[in-house]
């Protein structure tokens, strides 16, 4: 673990150098021990891929106090309860108008459509980091059969309930945005809801199996 | 009550942040020149997290159903009251049926609109800012449009406060922004970082592709060296970071998102997150790297002479 200063208020955890279960299950456990910390003066706490963030108030604390005493904290992290993550199942329909891009990520991996679903629903994914906007599940690792470029120009609209593949990671979009992930189908499932809690339905280490619909 | 007769080009509800659920991707969505929010607050004699416009362009006005105490602060207005002038920065009344005027902007950008006493609106999780991208909180999740009534609860009016002259910032272009290196800067050539942080006039000038979510420069663009991996595993990242995505033109991250994929050259020092608000297109931007050290304490003592703005200072 390192720890290094982000602006003025903020401190960079750093677990680990790729993405990687692992590393991924180190953050999960500090993510949920800085919450049970319950420290004054912290905004937010953002945990994902490799790292996570600390944003605090500069009023009610510092960084050398933070500092200090998460460097003193290892055996409170080891040793705090932490929920077992929820695996969700969420259906998708594959292709067509669903999946605008399931064309480009067939013939740029070589497989049919057929396959494509096939491999995208055979596996239980993380979520490594929730973020990019309310809700959206940066998910991981795909099938290497799966990787796919970004778009290279972005599209101005994804509609919400967007399946995408980005890389080695697959995500949804739970509002319509721009975005540049290759879709391949489209789910009913709401991911985000602002008018309840939890706001969100993944959560960071919770998993996740398509299923085709 | 009052209703928008004229949104100008767009105007929003906002507070001073939705905070504490960056885990699950929810960004802060505040107003932009905080300091001009709190004036506001202080200056109306209302509780500091209370909701405010923050609008941009010519042409913003309202008509009353209620007599009220009012306040424009954030970018210098050329504003009427009916046919009489109104000055910026100072509370002033305004009477049930009269009009209140935004003619044009004289310097800045953003200009917060306030009332002595809170809009009736809804809270949505934690906080009355817009987050205009989801469509949610503020007014129903959206910018502000003609014929949009809100109800005011209004607070007994106080001793008139004021600002002291001194306090309230220059937002005339050029701007310069002071910056504390980032994560990623030695992605950058030593050369392209160089000129980065050269105080030159012109160097960048904000785009017109700018939004809420990010300003985007144009000028040179800064190089990556060979063989480094132009995009980074998408990680946390805070308000006023400095991005640099594959075409080297940086982009200025404002309130909107919690995570980014693109190399950090650097933050915005938090003295100057202000006036990120007041850049508009075609203005420029010199930048100007500075030491953390340099950077906390000229926001130590910022916050300290601002203090006065953040402590509990509601009215009645």
């Amino acid at each position: 673990m390192n720890y290094s200063r982000y602006g003025e208020d903020g401190i960079r955890i750093i677990f680990g150098e790729s993405i990687e279960a692992k590393v991924s299950e180190s953050i999960r456990r500090y993510y949920f021990f800085l919450k049970a910390s319950n420290l004054p003066g912290i905004i937010d706490i953002i945990p994902s891929f490799r790292s996570c963030l600390i944003h605090f108030d500069s009023r009610q604390t510092s960084s050398e106090r933070l500092i200090s005493y998460l460097k003193k904290s290892k055996e409170k992290v080891d040793k705090i309860e932490i929920p077992e993550p929820v695996t969700h199942e969420i259906p998708v329909q594959y292709g067509s108008e669903y999946g605008p891009d399931m064309e480009f990520v067939s013939s740029y991996s070589g497989l049919s459509q057929e396959e494509v679903i096939e491999i995208h629903t055979s596996k239980v994914y993380t979520v490594f980091a929730v973020g990019f906007m309310p809700g959206f599940p940066f998910m991981g690792t795909l099938d290497k059969r799966l990787y796919s470029p970004r778009l290279e120009t972005p599209r101005v609209k994804v509609p919400k309930g967007s399946v995408g593949l980005a890389q080695l990671q697959t995500g949804i979009y739970p509002f319509e945005s721009p975005g540049g992930w290759q879709i391949i189908g489209t789910t009913k499932v709401h991911l985000f809801n602002y008018r309840q809690e939890p706001y969100s339905l993944l959560k960071i280490g919770d998993r996740v199996k398509f299923l085709r619909e | 009550m009052i209703e928008i007769l004229n949104p100008g080009w767009l105007s929003m509800v906002v507070d001073g942040g939705r905070y504490g659920y960056g885990d699950i991707g929810i960004p802060p969505s505040s107003a932009l020149d905080h300091f001009a929010y709190a004036s506001l607050n202080y200056l109306l004699g209302n509780s500091k997290g209370t909701p405010a416009m923050e609008v941009m362009g010519n042409g913003f006005s309202i008509t009353f159903g209620t007599d009220l105490r009012c306040a424009i602060t954030g970018a210098k207005v050329n504003a009427h009251r009916d046919d009489k002038p109104i000055q910026g920065w100072t509370p002033f009344e305004i009477n049930r049926g009269a009009i209140l005027r935004v003619k044009n902007v004289v310097e800045g950008f953003r200009y917060y609109v306030g009332f002595s006493g809170a809009m009736v609106l809804e809270r949505v999780i934690n906080s009355f800012s817009t987050n205009l991208d989801c469509r949610f909180g503020g007014y129903g999740g959206r910018p502000l449009i003609k014929g949009d009534r809100i109800d005011i609860k209004t607070v007994k009016a106080m001793d008139k406060r004021f600002i002291p002259a001194g306090l309230i910032p220059t937002m005339s272009p050029p701007h310069g922004l002071r910056i504390i290196e980032g994560a990623e800067k030695d992605f950058f050539t030593p050369e392209s970082v160089k000129r980065f942080f050269e105080k030159k006039d012109h160097v960048y000038k904000v785009s017109s592709k700018s939004n809420k979510t990010g300003i985007r420069l144009e000028g040179e663009p800064v190089d990556f060296r060979k063989g480094v991996d132009k995009s980074i595993i998408s990680e946390g990242i805070l308000p006023g970071t400095v991005q640099i995505p594959g075409d080297g033109l940086p982009i200025i991250t404002l309130y909107e998102r919690t995570i980014g994929g693109y190399a950090r050259l650097g933050t915005v020092a938090k003295v100057d997150h202000d006036r990120l608000a007041h850049l508009k297109p075609g203005d420029s931007v010199l930048f100007e790297m500075i030491t953390l050290e340099e950077a906390e304490s000229l926001w130590n003592r910022k916050m300290e002479r601002d203090s006065f703005l953040y402590e509990n200072h509601q009215g009645g």
